[in-house]
């Protein structure tokens, strides 16, 4: 597939990047103490209520909105939209920012992090367990997108003065260059398997979600939404990095990006109601539940589905932005629902993130904005603009 | 509205279970003789008078703090890291009231056996849940899968570690002693034996007295089955006291139904990246053929 990408090479203390730099620093005070002083330091967890918003948003929706790395990477190498190719490098670092800071998350959230190259080790592999799954599909998916980051380092560096990096550019690239279309199906397949692992974890807390989202279907639901999301995902990125970048905002190719979008939230719509009626629990629907329930669906799958199928909000640079965004909202709000929103706490505990856990959160966020701006600036990920 | 959220969670894991297929049998290896040998407890609550002796022993015998840094001892309220069991007193009225003892129920069918990402929790032959924090990551998936809030976590600790029952294995059970509240309970509340003999035993006593027992044993046929299991008196409902009916399916049962499904000798994920590959290499084919003739078009 022929990128034509360059190094952006601009100014990179803008005011917002001064921002995001002062969010990490905070976090990363914040992460110091919460290694020193465990987590009950810095976060509102408790045995009542063991996971909050560093599982829930950090690493749960974080991977749901990193889809786009995967989504973009079948629709160019294996259903050969070569039109799209310009997308394809953003959306990999996308995905590469997003699996790096959702592993480092994990490593935040976890209490034994020191342990945390476990699963690895055959006496304690647990095939039962969707969180084994997810653990060695993260650590191998992320593997795989450094890979697919390596043809990117190698085209900066194979007339590099450096003589060292120039020969392992020169050397690596090539290789891995080979084997990259194997290796990006080696990351559809995991990324299907630890999507939809991820909806499976949560159906064994039938004590705890609310059954409005507590169903068999769940690690199907959260498979299509993620697949759903990740076009949209693409288009935000987009227009992000063009404002950060003073490029113009490439609306025409997007726009026929997300027409496949509609498909997959009708056959997540259609499921999901279905399993609602069938399983006899449209009575939830008039309850307060019921109402963030259709809050969400509204974000999630109607908005979206009839602002993409409609060809002039489609094609509109804001239509389409805002359908996007409405629509990741959405998503962000079903990961919050099924983790955290509608868990049911033990009796007499209660939850809400405090100051140190919205503050790492923040940090998380604002690497991916930062780490996206300095790789896109140093790296030829960004198409050259005609 | 009239069916609440765990009457829901009953019949809907009881017809989830039987739409899939979901049997307790493809979910461990365990069989009716085997669940009968395990170690268990009945926890006969008519008999409780909640003196708190079995709170007492189970920290000295597994040498865990006070609660605060009162050097006057106080009563914890919850389960937590330094209280793995816990009385707690149920007043329905002035005179039907009741205690209740909480703890690691081992399940005949572990929710957090099934779901810890690396086997830090077992259930061993004789049926005792245990815990092992050299594999142990701290995740607390144990903690979202309990429905027995059993798991607690030390959430104070730099270098914490997951807490629960485990019937006082290192210190007593394996040299051929009784767990630490059993032996100390002065009412006999507390019943320690082989799990079939107590279910025999708990069915007698509601027999013999069916005026003074609720006639359900809980933990005889929840989520599975509980090694331990609990008698109520009569006009106290188990679902008063905090033990609920989860239905019959153990709560780990679909996932790994889902598990075996997905990777069954790895057969779907190997299928999938075949059927992605063959479409990948025909697909670029195409496009050259493609390219080829337009190029030669444009020659010509």
């Amino acid at each position: 597939m022929k990128v034509n990408a360059a190094p952006m090479n601009q100014k990179i203390w803008t005011p917002w990047f001064t921002v995001g730099v002062i969010f990490i620093a905070l976090g990363a005070i914040v992460t110091l103490y919460r290694f020193i002083f465990g987590i009950g330091a810095v976060t509102n967890l408790s045995d009542g209520v063991p996971w909050g918003i560093w599982i829930a948003f950090d690493v749960v929706t974080g991977i749901a909105l990193a889809a786009g790395g995967f989504t973009m990477a079948a629709l160019i190498y294996i259903f050969n939209r070569g039109q799209y190719s310009p997308l394809v490098r953003p959306a990999l670092i996308t995905a590469l920012l997003g699996y790096g800071i959702a592993a480092f998350s994990i490593m935040l959230d976890v209490g034994r992090w020191w342990q945390l190259y476990n699963p690895l080790l055959p006496r304690s592999w647990q095939g039962n367990s969707p969180l084994f799954e997810v653990s060695l599909c993260v650590m191998t998916y992320l593997t795989v997108l450094i890979l697919e980051f390596v043809p990117i380092a190698a085209e900066k560096y194979k007339d590099s003065d450096n003589a060292f990096l120039k020969s392992l550019a020169n050397k690596l690239g090539p290789v891995v260059n080979k084997a990259l279309l194997f290796l990006i199906i080696l990351g559809v397949v995991i990324s299907t398997l630890h999507q939809s692992s991820l909806g499976s974890v949560m159906l064994v807390a039938v004590a705890r979600i609310h059954p409005l989202w507590h169903t068999a279907w769940l690690p199907f639901l959260f498979l299509v939404s993620a697949i759903a999301v990740g076009f949209p995902v693409v288009v935000i990125e987009s227009f992000v990095s063009a404002k950060a970048f003073k490029r113009s905002f490439e609306a025409g190719i997007l726009s026929k990006l997300v027409k496949v979008t509609p498909w997959f939230l009708a056959i997540y719509g259609v499921v999901r109601y279905s399993d609602i009626i069938i399983s006899g629990k449209a009575g939830y629907l008039l309850s307060g539940w019921g109402l963030l329930f259709i809050v969400e669906n509204l974000m999630l799958i109607i908005i979206p589905f009839f602002m993409f199928i409609n060809q002039k909000a489609r094609t509109s640079p804001n239509g389409l932005l805002i359908a996007s965004v409405i629509m990741v909202v959405g998503l962000v709000l079903n990961r919050l629902n099924t983790y955290l929103i509608t868990y049911s706490p033990r009796p007499g505990w209660d939850y809400f993130p405090s100051i140190g856990e919205l503050l790492v959160s923040a940090m998380l966020i604002s690497l991916l904005f930062v780490g996206y701006k300095i790789l896109a600036n140093n790296f030829p990920v960004l198409s050259k603009e005609h | 509205m009239a069916l609440s959220r765990r009457d829901f969670f009953k019949t809907s894991t009881i017809l989830g279970g039987t739409i899939l297929g979901v049997s307790k049998k493809s979910f461990a290896e365990e069989t009716e003789q085997s669940i009968a040998d395990n170690w268990g407890m009945l926890n006969d609550s008519t008999l409780c008078i909640g003196c708190r002796g079995c709170q007492s022993a189970c920290k000295k015998e597994h040498g865990l703090d006070r609660v605060g840094n009162d050097p006057r001892y106080d009563m914890p309220t919850d389960l937590n890291a330094d209280n793995l069991t816990l009385i707690q007193l149920y007043n329905k009225t002035e005179t039907e009231y009741c205690f209740i003892r909480r703890s690691c129920l081992h399940c005949n069918y572990p929710s957090c056996v099934s779901v810890c990402p690396v086997a830090a929790f077992t259930k061993r032959d004789d049926g005792v849940v245990v815990y092992d924090k050299d594999k142990c990551i701290g995740c607390r998936y144990c903690q979202v899968a309990c429905p027995f809030e059993a798991p607690t976590f030390e959430y104070d600790e730099a270098f914490p570690v997951v807490h629960k029952c485990d019937f006082c294995k290192d210190t007593r059970l394996d040299k051929g002693l009784k767990p630490a509240c059993a032996s100390v309970c002065p009412r006999g509340a507390i019943k320690f034996g082989k799990r079939g003999e107590l279910l025999e035993e708990a069915r007698n006593r509601i027999k013999d007295n069916p005026e003074r027992y609720n006639a359900h044993i809980y933990g005889e046929t929840e989520i599975g089955g509980t090694s331990v299991m609990f008698l109520a008196p009569k006009n106290i409902e188990f679902d008063d006291l905090g033990y609920h009916s989860w239905g019959e399916t153990p709560p780990g049962a679909l996932q790994e139904k889902i598990q075996h499904g997905i990777f069954k000798y790895w057969i779907p994920p190997v299928a999938l990246y075949g059927a992605l590959a063959i479409l990948a290499v025909s697909n670029r084919k195409k496009n050259n053929d493609d390219n080829q003739s337009e190029e030669a078009g444009n020659e010509s």
